[in-house]
């Protein structure tokens, strides 16, 4: 009986093509085996990486056996191995990366309202606009509250921890959200007043403001998120983060929805609005809004399970 | 169709099976099941089988200084072997029972 075959293997007793000889190691095996290995998730790795490289080496697989641990990496992150789940870690992980997406959807919804509701947008006889104009508002502030204080212990920690340990660089990273944006807003005081007119600044000069604003938010959320993975905070503070990350995140999602009507409405039934419905920027900009939205979301439900799994 | 009569020989089984006598690390159970089953498992497939059973506590790690970490079955994985086998068995029993009575064929 012909003996069944597993992806990526030979039958026994024949060697696999393109394998070194016994006892050597194929040259670039190595380079390839760490390639195949980093897709993997990195508790897996960690776990692994060292008895699957050892195993490419005495087995001195080639390119099929390598090609089989990197086919493997799609299930080890579908359904990772329950006895690797490290909860803190994924909390630490998805609130860098909800925060990231969380500051660019903050951004692009001030844009918005400086765009649309700062400029006086309506469209009458459609009251769902100004109905939007005010769901984002409210569901802004709270989204910002709830991130603000729920972080704020968290953050107070990781200040903390870098201060007495004296780690200059985390304590930089972790003062970057008041830096960045503190930095920002002088830079555009002084340029409004060197290029701005009676009627504000030219809309080139509105690019590079808004293009430098998104930088800051950058900054600013990146540096919480270096600070969490190299200072690895623990305990009730982290959990509150994470919680409060997804209540931001769901109230967040709330005001993109709210944005995504008034610039669908505006669109449709506002003239003064028709400057955008020609072109592709309300296109473009939902686009982005639906992103940076989806991103947050998935992010911050993934740390707050990981909280909740955690109590 | 031929293909999946193949599934008799899952993976997880046949870890278990080579784990069954003494503890292995990943190149000498790929070696031992494919010189005593006939199966050459993938470093692969074999890592993926032996973190599912090692999250299910079918088999455990041993300390080691070296990359070669070595695994050792559980009673829960001798239990679930033996039950595995004990079901294969029957199968393989009735099947070669079966086939000698209506063509003959008394098995290899």
């Amino acid at each position: 009986m012909r003996p069944p075959i597993w992806p990526g293997a030979t039958p026994p007793g024949s060697a696999p093509p393109g394998s070194a000889p016994p006892g050597s190691t194929p040259p670039g095996s190595t380079l390839l085996a760490r390639a195949a290995l980093a897709l993997y998730p990195p508790s897996w790795r960690a776990r692994y990486g060292d008895e699957v490289r050892a195993l490419l080496d005495d087995s001195c697989g080639g390119l099929a056996a390598v090609t089989s641990v990197a086919w493997r990496a799609v299930p080890a992150w579908i359904s990772p191995p329950r006895h690797l789940h490290d909860r803190r870690a994924r909390m630490r992980s998805s609130l860098a990366t909800a925060l990231m997406a969380w500051s660019m959807l903050t951004g692009l919804g001030l844009v918005f309202a400086q765009l649309t509701q700062f400029q006086g947008f309506t469209a009458p006889g459609h009251p769902e606009v100004r109905w939007a104009y005010a769901v984002f508002d409210v569901s802004l502030a709270l989204s910002a509250l709830v991130a603000g204080f729920g972080g704020l212990p968290l953050w107070l920690l990781m200040l903390r921890r870098a201060w007495r340990e004296h780690r200059s660089r985390d304590l930089v990273y972790v003062l970057l959200p008041l830096i960045a944006p503190a930095a920002y807003l002088a830079v555009l005081i002084v340029t409004i007043r060197l290029v701005g007119g009676a009627q504000g600044v030219s809309p080139w000069w509105f690019l590079v403001v808004t293009l430098a604003g998104f930088a800051a938010a950058a900054t600013a959320a990146a540096g919480p998120g270096l600070a969490l993975r190299r200072l690895q905070p623990r305990g009730p503070a982290l959990r509150l983060a994470a919680a409060a990350a997804g209540v931001a995140a769901a109230v967040m999602a709330v005001a993109a929805a709210a944005i995504v009507v008034a610039v669908t409405g505006l669109c449709l039934w506002a003239r003064h609005f028709a400057g955008y419905h020609h072109g592709t920027v309300p296109g473009v900009y939902l686009a982005l809004v639906v992103a940076a939205t989806t991103v947050t979301t998935v992010s911050a439900a993934r740390g707050t399970r990981a909280a909740l799994a955690e109590t | 169709m031929t293909d999946r009569l193949d599934r008799w020989a899952d993976p997880p089984l046949l870890v278990l099976a080579s784990l069954a006598d003494e503890p292995k690390h990943g190149y000498a159970i790929t070696q031992d099941v494919a010189e005593t089953m006939g199966v050459r498992l993938s470093a692969g497939t074999l890592y993926a089988v032996i973190a599912r059973l090692e999250a299910r506590g079918l088999i455990e790690p041993l300390e080691t200084d070296d990359r070669r970490r070595p695994y050792r079955i559980t009673m829960a994985g001798a239990e679930a072997l033996a039950q595995q086998s004990e079901r294969m068995s029957k199968v393989a029993s009735v099947a070669r029972e079966r086939l000698s009575t209506r063509l003959g064929w008394a098995g290899a």
